[in-house]
């Protein structure tokens, strides 16, 4: 499926053979069926997540934007199987996700998705390719740690520890591990949120050769609008609701982008 | 098949190390105090039954007058009986060149040639009685060592009045005398008491015994040895004609008692210790891990969210406690070995084994083990069931602010608006924090209870012999005659050299009755004005002997049912066995042996031999010249039969039974140092991890590290002192339930409980948490808090 130059280890950019787009565009991956998510602080509820429909399509790269509070961390949370919804239901193909055991949640998690965290979440005891090999120690046919540390640059840094490394390079540690489980789904929380403006822009180039080489889905969160620009299609949520919805037809490369 | 998680977790114990070791050494602590207290209790336990087997030793004892040989053989005819042996005993003098004091000593026969006999000898130099001489002699190993008495060596016993020169051949032990004390002793004293075997056709010949002997030892059948009264009253009641002075079952022969109430008391001691130390372990364990689990929340939730499962987290986790429990385990298994090797040389010093060996019991140490794998595990599990129950974005989700509203204590305004902010906040803290101040205060009050418990046993170990020996016996030396002698063996001690003072004693060893209860003691007939022996009651106030009726030992009292006003039934053992009935005055106070007090002439009445006294009590000029012509003196005279110096008895009972105790309350409070110290420690170290940010935000706005530190510092005190105060009616308690199993007929424990107990508890409890301080100040200094600061929740 993909090809790379051992002897380029040290570039940022994807070397991939692009996939071609009718492979599996349009093919439903998953669908939020009127999923919502409410919370309860002490005395008071907050619905977090409120009636919410929502298709997600093979090999899409799907952005959804809206401000802080705007339930997308949840909703993303719930496509990952990290949480469950209060009522409605998550169809992954023909399982439904709000209703299975947690054993069934863990393989899906485990198997399907890959999450890269907002606060990049690395076990700060492991170095970068631990990190990484905490990851595809659970599955059955990972990438190997070497090639997805390369994939994201940081094949001489492999050894240090999260406290030794820059926020964008710990970003791209996150991105590796979840990539190296060769999930279908790739869900990535505000994955340039804590990083400055041109590394911001080498993880979202990253996200977009995965999705394009590789085939991945993958779905991003921001706050940050800008970077809808690069998305096949746009999700806006305001208050927990989807306000509006839109495609893409002509996404920008990331380098385009301003912000 | 984890193995990136290994790792994560070797680096984690690593970088805890400090921690680790604090609760480590609890646990250690725990394990240790298991496996040498159950060894050195298994130990002493197989060494006595070892001992006894090989030393065949008898399941009774009988004493009497003077009886044929061939008629004290015709006892073996009643059922029950499997064997016995006549044998001669007689108390003699030893007359010691070098020695300073008359020494006292027990000749035993023994058969001209080796055969294995009951009550047999065990060879530790030299050899067994020869064909050449008549006069050889065995002598009791640690006398001899004692005394440098070799075989080959010549010495001089008194026997049956006439002075006699033995040859040494050999020296001996037997389980007879593994706790080997002389007449009036209470510890062992092989200075001052010696066993002499003798062969038996010599023994007869000397003390005129031709085919007789006074004492019989024999062999029950197994099914009789637990309940042998029966057949025991049986044998007396075929012995009468011979005069039967008393019969001693196994349970109650001397040295077999006082070896069997000490390990019972080991046993006790082995089954409270440890639980107390491996629940607090458990306890701090479980807060410890709690604490370090809740650290990693976000760990968890994002390995989950990679697709990690429960299981495989649980056992993340559960691995982690394992470390902890095994390398607790391990530690506790080296030093409870070593504890082990310790404690039972010390045994070796006060009971006279053939060996003492310090065993391993390989179930003790699996248990030992097994104890702590729990207490970590179980101590682990909650925390991890409480992080794995989370989804894995809730865990991830930065925990909700702790609960900030008042706490109860606010709701005083009179004692809340008097404290300083700084008090305030260290008082908020820990109502808040409720489970590790329980933990802390309840880890303090066990320590302070262990202490307490030590310091109690001291102090009452030396009221102990300070009452009976400045109160109650005040003489200086107490001589006995062999036979009851006239008051003019009163006006010959007078007369000796170097006394000041001597007052005469009739004892009169009788069996009392009271319906179905019996016991043996002996009445001592005091002067009515003696000062030399004064009856005292609880508050230490003096109990005249009066003129008619006895004073009873409270002890007895219990034993019998007895209560003053009711009639006290007694027999002498010796004499004219006239069965006598008296009123009981008044209850005394005592804490060794059953002694009964009546005034002398009374007591001579009832007996009915007038002028008769069996000892003279003196008090004498004891400067070293004068001593020396005393005991010179003492040495030749044939009617002594023993002769007990009250200043070499206490240093004696000073250097072996309190020594050993003082040892064992030295471990105590070692111990409860480390309850202290380990819990408070990990206690202040769990609440400085988790407040890093808070103590970073105070150091940085100008608070020094002194100021901080004393935020802990109170939080610790407070914990420290609640807890030790709470412990003080613990270790109460521990005491009393300790010495109920020392509570018997030779020896009772006065619990003592004056102010300098509980403040010499307070202080060494603050002690131990100032010292743990000063580990959290070190903490605090040299925290980077720069680096907490920028730490993101």
């Amino acid at each position: 499926m993909y090809c790379f130059d051992p002897s380029r280890t040290d570039r940022f950019e994807l070397d991939f053979v692009p996939m071609t787009q009718e492979n599996s565009a349009h093919e439903l991956l998953l669908h939020l069926d009127g999923v919502g998510k409410t919370f309860r602080m002490g005395e008071v509820s907050v619905h977090a997540l409120k009636t919410v429909n929502l298709e997600i399509y093979h090999g899409e790269f799907l952005v959804m934007v809206g401000p802080s509070g705007s339930g997308k961390t949840t909703m993303l949370n719930i496509i990952g199987g990290l949480d469950q919804p209060s009522f409605g239901k998550v169809w992954y193909g023909d399982e439904d996700l709000s209703n299975v055991s947690q054993r069934e949640l863990t393989r899906y998690r485990r198997e399907t998705v890959g999450f890269v965290f907002q606060f990049y979440n690395l076990v700060p005891t492991l170095t970068a390719r631990e990190n990484v090999m905490v990851a595809t120690e659970l599955v059955k046919n990972p990438i190997d740690v070497d090639e997805a540390l390369r994939l994201v640059g940081l094949s001489e840094r492999s050894n240090h520890f999260p406290s030794q490394m820059s926020g964008g390079e710990q970003q791209r540690v996150a991105i590796a591990r979840a990539l190296a489980k060769n999930p279908e789904l790739l869900l990535c929380d505000e994955p340039t949120g804590a990083l400055d403006f041109e590394t911001g822009k080498k993880v979202l180039r990253l996200l977009v050769d995965l999705k394009n080489t590789l085939g991945k889905t993958v779905l991003i969160i921001t706050h940050n609008a800008a970077i809808a620009e690069a998305a096949d299609r746009v999700v806006r949520l305001r208050s927990g609701e989807i306000v509006e919805t839109h495609s893409n037809p002509h996404p920008k490369p990331p380098e385009d982008i301003e912000w | 098949m984890v193995r990136v998680l290994d790792r994560k977790l070797l680096r984690e114990l690593r970088h805890q190390k400090g921690l680790l070791l604090a609760i480590t050494t609890l646990v250690a602590v725990g394990v240790m105090c298991f496996v040498y207290m159950r060894s050195a209790h298994r130990n002493l336990k197989n060494a006595q039954s070892n001992y006894n087997t090989q030393c065949r030793m008898a399941d009774f004892w009988i004493d009497l007058k003077k009886a044929p040989i061939a008629e004290l053989q015709d006892l073996a005819e009643l059922r029950g009986i499997t064997e016995l042996r006549p044998r001669i005993q007689f108390l003699c003098t030893v007359d010691l060149p070098d020695a300073k004091e008359p020494i006292n000593g027990l000749v035993l026969s023994m058969p001209d040639r080796r055969t294995p006999v009951i009550n047999d000898v065990i060879l530790k130099r030299g050899d067994y009685f020869t064909d050449q001489r008549r006069d050889e002699v065995l002598v009791n190993n640690a006398f001899a060592k004692k005394h440098g008495i070799k075989p080959g060596d010549i010495i001089h016993l008194i026997l049956n009045n006439r002075r006699q020169e033995l040859h040494v051949v050999g020296t001996a032990i037997s389980s007879e005398f593994t706790y080997l004390v002389g007449p009036g002793a209470i510890s062992p004293d092989p200075e001052h008491f010696g066993v002499f075997y003798l062969k038996q056709t010599y023994a007869e010949e000397v003390f005129d015994f031709d085919g007789a002997a006074n004492q019989l030892v024999g062999l029950l059948a197994p099914e009789l040895r637990e309940h042998p009264d029966a057949i025991l009253r049986a044998a007396e009641a075929r012995l009468k004609t011979y005069g039967v002075f008393s019969v001693t079952p196994l349970k109650d022969q001397q040295s077999h008692r006082f070896l069997s109430d000490e390990i019972r008391g080991i046993g006790t001691f082995a089954g409270m210790m440890p639980i107390v130390f491996l629940a607090v372990a458990a306890l701090v364990l479980n807060v410890l891990l709690l604490r370090l689990i809740d650290q990693q929340r976000v760990v968890i939730g994002t390995l989950k969210g990679l697709g990690y499962s429960n299981a495989e987290l649980f056992l993340h986790f559960t691995k982690f406690s394992s470390v902890i429990g095994l390398a607790g385990g391990l530690v506790g298994w080296a030093m409870g070995y070593q504890m082990s090797a310790w404690v039972t040389q010390i045994y070796q010093t006060m009971f006279e084994f053939p060996e003492l060996k310090n065993n391993v019991y390989p179930e003790l140490y699996l248990i030992g083990m097994a104890i702590s794998l729990t207490c970590s595990v179980a101590g682990s599990f909650r925390g991890a069931r409480a992080a794995l129950s989370l989804q894995p974005a809730e865990a991830m989700r930065s925990k909700p602010p702790a609960e900030g509203g008042r706490v109860w204590i606010e709701r005083i305004p009179m004692l809340w608006s008097r404290l300083s902010s700084g008090w305030r906040m260290v008082l908020r803290n820990m109502i808040r924090h409720k489970a590790r101040t329980i933990v802390g205060v309840f880890a303090a009050s066990m320590g302070a209870a262990i202490l307490s418990c030590g310091f109690i046993l001291q102090t009452s170990m030396g009221y102990l012999i300070s009452f009976q020996f400045s109160k109650i016996d005040r003489s200086d030396v107490d001589l006995t005659f062999k036979d009851e002698r006239g008051v003019d063996a009163l006006f010959d001690a007078r007369r000796l050299p170097a006394v000041d003072h001597a007052e005469p004693i009739l004892d009169v060893a009788c069996e009392f009755f009271n319906g179905p209860y019996r016991r043996k003691g002996v009445i001592r007939g005091l002067m009515p004005d003696a000062r030399l022996t004064t009856p005292r009651d609880i508050h230490e106030d003096r109990i005249l002997p009066p003129e008619s009726g006895v004073v009873i030992p409270r002890k007895l009292a219990e034993l019998m049912h007895l209560q003053p006003g009711d009639m006290l039934e007694f027999e002498p053992i010796k004499g004219v066995r006239k069965h006598c009935r008296v009123p009981i005055i008044r209850l005394a106070d005592s804490y060794m042996g059953l002694m009964v007090y009546a005034n002398i002439d009374y007591l001579r009445g009832l007996i009915g031999e007038e002028q008769a006294v069996s000892g003279v009590q003196l008090e004498v000029d004891e400067r070293p010249e004068a001593m020396r012509e005393l005991t010179r003196t003492v040495k030749r005279l044939p009617a002594v039969q023993t002769y007990v110096s009250r200043k070499s008895m206490i240093h004696n009972l000073n250097s072996t039974l309190v020594e050993m105790q003082n040892v064992f309350i030295g471990i105590m409070v070692i111990f409860a140092g480390v309850i202290f110290f380990a819990s408070l420690l990990n206690m202040s170290l769990i609440g400085l991890a988790e407040r890093r940010r808070e103590v970073a935000t105070f150091l940085v706005q100008g608070y020094s590290e002194w100021q901080v530190g004393g935020f802990f510092f109170r939080e610790t005190m407070v914990t420290a002192i609640v807890g030790t105060l709470l412990g003080f009616p613990l270790g109460y308690l521990l005491v009393f339930w300790l010495t109920k199993n020392y509570d018997t007929e030779m020896f009772r424990f006065p619990l003592r409980t004056p102010p300098v107990v509980w403040v010499k508890t307070f202080m060494w409890g603050l002690g131990f948490a100032f010292a743990a301080h000063v580990f959290v100040q070190r903490e605090i200094s040299r925290m980077d808090w720069r680096d907490a600061l920028s730490v993101k929740e």
